[in-house]
């Protein structure tokens, strides 16, 4: 006796607190849809109101236990989503279940249990025209609905009109949808092409490509230290003096071209997914090609195989250019257009930056002046290079970044004092070009054995 | 003229000192909410220091907050019964030096109000069974047998509310039972975030250097109406009235355009709907007047004027520079009775807000109970400015 009148005073108690937390007379059924490409994304929120819940809660638990097991759970969902229909340009469609989340009963009955049912539903091809209709039965007599959609993230899908009748128990929505417009395979293909360039966003992709090169001073400085020797000649363990105009240039071009062919290979393939490689190692790897291009620039490590080197580096800084673009989150075949425009970015700074500094190091390269230049660059990339991969192999903090990143800031400066210096010294002290007999050339009936050590300059 | 040199020498000394005084005393909202936040973490002991402070990131803290009294959905934080009157008035100047003067009386009316549905409530009678059945978990639920009508003799600001007795303790309703939390650590510098809430408040302040942020937050008022010494008091009624006004400013074409053909029973985005931006609908502010954008713009500062000045200035300023792009939709009745609340809802849109005002007819009257959300899909709990 004692215990029926506890039970029906738990049952009062709950009632009565539910009722004032929220909903009380209404089954309250809010549905966001969310239209991607090819599919429609729906999410389905289900608040019982306390004088409802009772009977809701009896539909779910069909076997009265008290509990909601897994498959009334499942039944209830699939309930739900029978009770509904959507039809797609007209023609039904069926909603596909993906996940059902149902509260404690007690919360449902205190009003703030909350059921969640997620599904979708397929989209055929259609026209550019298309139209969803979204009818809500469940539970009709009790419940108030609410239907909204997202703001597409597809940016071909627009949205053009949603209608409801006054409960929004029907929703229609009406939107276009580019790409799938028409059958023949060059408009196909075309309007797949703007919806790369429009979704990938080519031109920004072009300036991040830009700015990464700009401002990823580690990838310049590696270029720059290579090319610093690159107008002069080896002599067996050491750099002799200016090789000509038109070998420099060559020499280059050679490097130049070879770091570009490096990285848009392990991009391209980064970026579609075909290799994948931890950054970290990548990062250090990277530092470590400064730190070798810097000791080839006071000793000849590599002589003759400066572009070789800069190939395989380019590899590596390749696999780092991946890893901003990945950044991005692109689809795989967005990539490709993605990677095009972000490469082209950086190859049109790399070259603003080569056309900068090679006059500069080419004139110089002809004067006694050259030597400071290259030991000073070599070094400040080595020490640079050094203090990276303590930061990035050992974790150990040092202030080479924020160095090499002021230095870098003033990077437009120090390109025109350069070149105002190179001229200088190649115009004025004459003591600082070599003599016309001097100049060691490149000769070849002459074995670089055979240059004699006189007209060497002391590294 | 009469400038004797020692005289403008005096003059620039003096200005001198006085400027460099200013400037060496710090003086910005920030550095007034971290001092106020210190002093009232200074006033706690090791156990409330614990319960108050969370991490920055703590998404789960980030999001529990909700409309419902807290017996039903448990805040974090602490509860103001919890503290000294001492450490309860450092809460609320910490609260206070985050909102702007109205903004904070906006807060002190809704508790005000949830102080009154106590009061009321525990006016009543104790109703049938008087016996105490164990409440489940925590929860203090009221006592049984409350009958499902509304009891004879209930006073008039109790009128719209549904019947129910105070539980033993009155633990459902009132001023004790906002949570106050903080998560990550004061600074003037790094991003940390004020939480204070409870039934119908949810104030979601991340402070990031100068920066102030109130999205996402709840307001609600039920009773939305009472008088208290006498004086009439509506938490909301300025976002009911200038809501209102803006629509009975329309012509009749935009009016077409801004009032939707359905009912909207519930706010779409409440509680745990952050970060969705559904498509807007209604009447665009391109399409309206300039006078009708200024009224539009009045409307939104009431959410958007929570916030202490100068933070509500910087959010301001990026609402109006966003004011073409905002969209204006109204559902049901377009009157409201004098010096009563709107019972219609209506929702401001724009590429950084969700404004929600939704009554609920719990309690019979919509009028007399309504929600409120206010968001920027873009920068829940400051995100878009601390995310990096």
């Amino acid at each position: 006796m004692k215990a029926k009148l506890l039970a029906a005073a738990a049952i009062l108690l709950s009632l009565c607190a539910a009722a004032f937390a929220h909903r009380l007379d209404e089954y309250l059924q809010a549905t966001i849809l969310s239209v991607e490409k090819d599919h429609v994304q729906a999410s389905m929120r289900l608040i019982p109101g306390v004088a409802v819940s009772s009977s809701v809660i009896a539909s779910i638990d069909t076997n009265g236990d008290g509990v909601f097991s897994k498959a009334e759970q499942q039944a209830y969902a699939q309930r739900v989503l029978r009770d509904i229909s959507i039809t797609v340009d007209g023609k039904n469609a069926s909603p596909a279940l993906i996940s059902q989340k149902f509260p404690a009963i007690q919360e449902i009955k205190e009003g703030i249990g909350e059921i969640q049912i997620d599904f979708t539903v397929d989209l055929p091809p259609g026209s550019s025209q298309r139209r969803i209709v979204f009818e809500n039965h469940h539970q009709k007599a009790i419940s108030a609905y609410l239907v909204n959609c997202l703001v597409p993230s597809d940016p071909n899908i627009r949205i053009l009109a949603q209608n409801r009748n006054e409960t929004q128990s029907f929703y229609q929505l009406d939107y276009t949808q580019l790409s799938t417009g028409s059958n023949s395979f060059f408009s196909k293909v075309w309007s797949s092409l703007r919806g790369w360039t429009n979704s990938v966003g080519v031109a920004s992709l072009f300036r991040l490509g830009m700015r990464h090169i700009a401002e990823g001073t580690d990838h310049l400085l590696f270029l720059l230290v290579l090319l610093l020797p690159a107008p002069l000649l080896a002599l067996g363990s050491r750099w002799a003096g200016f090789a000509g105009a038109r070998r420099s240039l060559f020499q280059i071009l050679k490097v130049v071209t070879a770091f570009t062919v490096g990285h848009s290979i392990t991009l391209a393939l980064a970026a579609l997914g075909l290799v994948r490689v931890p950054s970290r190692p990548i990062e250090v790897l990277i530092a470590l090609s400064i730190l070798l291009s810097a000791i080839h620039a006071l000793r000849p490590l590599f002589p003759g195989r400066e572009a070789l080197i800069a190939a395989f580096f380019g590899l590596i800084h390749g696999l780092a250019f991946a890893a901003t673009l990945e950044q991005l989150g692109l689809g795989r075949w967005e990539r490709v257009a993605g990677i095009l425009a972000f490469n082209l970015g950086i190859e049109t700074m790399q070259l603003i930056v080569v056309a900068a500094t090679i006059p500069s190091l080419v004139l110089m390269s002809r004067t006694r002046a050259y030597p400071f230049l290259r030991i000073g660059g070599a070094l400040f990339a080595g020490v640079a290079s050094l203090g990276w991969i303590a930061e990035r192999l050992l974790g150990v903090h040092n202030p080479v970044d924020v160095l090499v990143n002021s230095v870098a800031q003033h990077g437009v400066w120090i390109a025109v004092g350069l070149f105002l210096l190179s001229i200088v010294c190649w115009r004025y002290p004459s003591s600082l070009v070599y003599e016309r007999n001097e100049i060691p050339r490149p000769n070849t009936k002459m074995r670089i054995s055979d240059i004699p050590t006189a007209t060497t300059i002391q590294a | 003229m009469h400038f004797s040199a020692k005289k403008i020498i005096g003059v620039a000394a003096l200005t001198l000192i006085g400027s460099s005084i200013t400037t060496s005393l710090p003086d910005t909202a920030t550095s007034r909410i971290v001092a106020a936040a210190n002093d009232f973490l200074s006033s706690l002991n090791e156990k409330q220091h614990q319960s108050v402070l969370y991490a920055f990131n703590d998404e789960k803290q980030r999001a529990t907050w909700s409309n419902f009294p807290t017996s039903f959905v448990p805040r974090g934080g602490i509860p103001l019964k919890d503290l000294t009157p001492a450490q309860r008035s450092a809460a609320m100047a910490l609260v206070s030096a985050a909102l702007s003067a109205k903004g904070f009386e906006k807060v002190q009316q809704i508790m005000e109000g949830d102080e009154v549905l106590k009061a009321t409530d525990s006016g009543q009678p104790a109703r049938g069974n008087n016996g105490n059945p164990p409440a489940p978990g925590d929860r203090n639920g009221p006592p049984p047998g409350a009958p499902a009508g509304p009891p004879p003799g209930q006073p008039r600001n109790g009128a719209n509310r549904p019947p129910f007795g105070d539980p033993p303790g009155g633990a459902m309703f009132g001023k004790d039972l906002y949570y106050i939390s903080i998560l990550g650590k004061p600074s003037e510098k790094d991003p940390w975030m004020l939480q204070f809430g409870g039934h119908h408040l949810a104030l979601n302040i991340t402070i990031a250097g100068d920066r102030g942020i109130l999205t996402p937050t709840l307001t609600g008022a039920q009773p939305a109406l009472f008088t208290i010494n006498g004086k009439t008091v509506r938490p909301l009624g300025p976002e009911s009235d200038k809501g209102l006004a803006l629509l009975n400013s329309l012509d009749e074409s935009q009016k077409k355009q801004a009032i939707l053909g359905f009912r909207l029973a519930d706010l779409v985005l409440g509680p745990g709907q952050d970060g969705k931006t559904i498509q807007p609908e209604g009447l665009k502010a391109s399409s309206m007047n300039e006078q009708q954008r200024a009224m539009l713009i009045e409307v939104i500062s009431q959410w958007a004027g929570i916030i202490h000045e100068s933070a509500a200035a910087v959010r301001m300023a990026e609402l109006k520079a966003d004011i073409n792009e905002t969209w204006f939709a109204w559902s049901g009745p377009t009157t409201a009775a004098p010096g009563k609340n709107i019972s219609a809802y209506y929702r401001i849109q724009g590429p950084h807000l969700v404004i929600e005002y939704a009554p609920q007819t719990l309690g019979g009257d919509p009028s007399l109970h309504v929600h409120t959300m206010y968001r920027d899909p873009t920068n829940d709990y400051g995100r878009g400015l601390t995310a990096k």
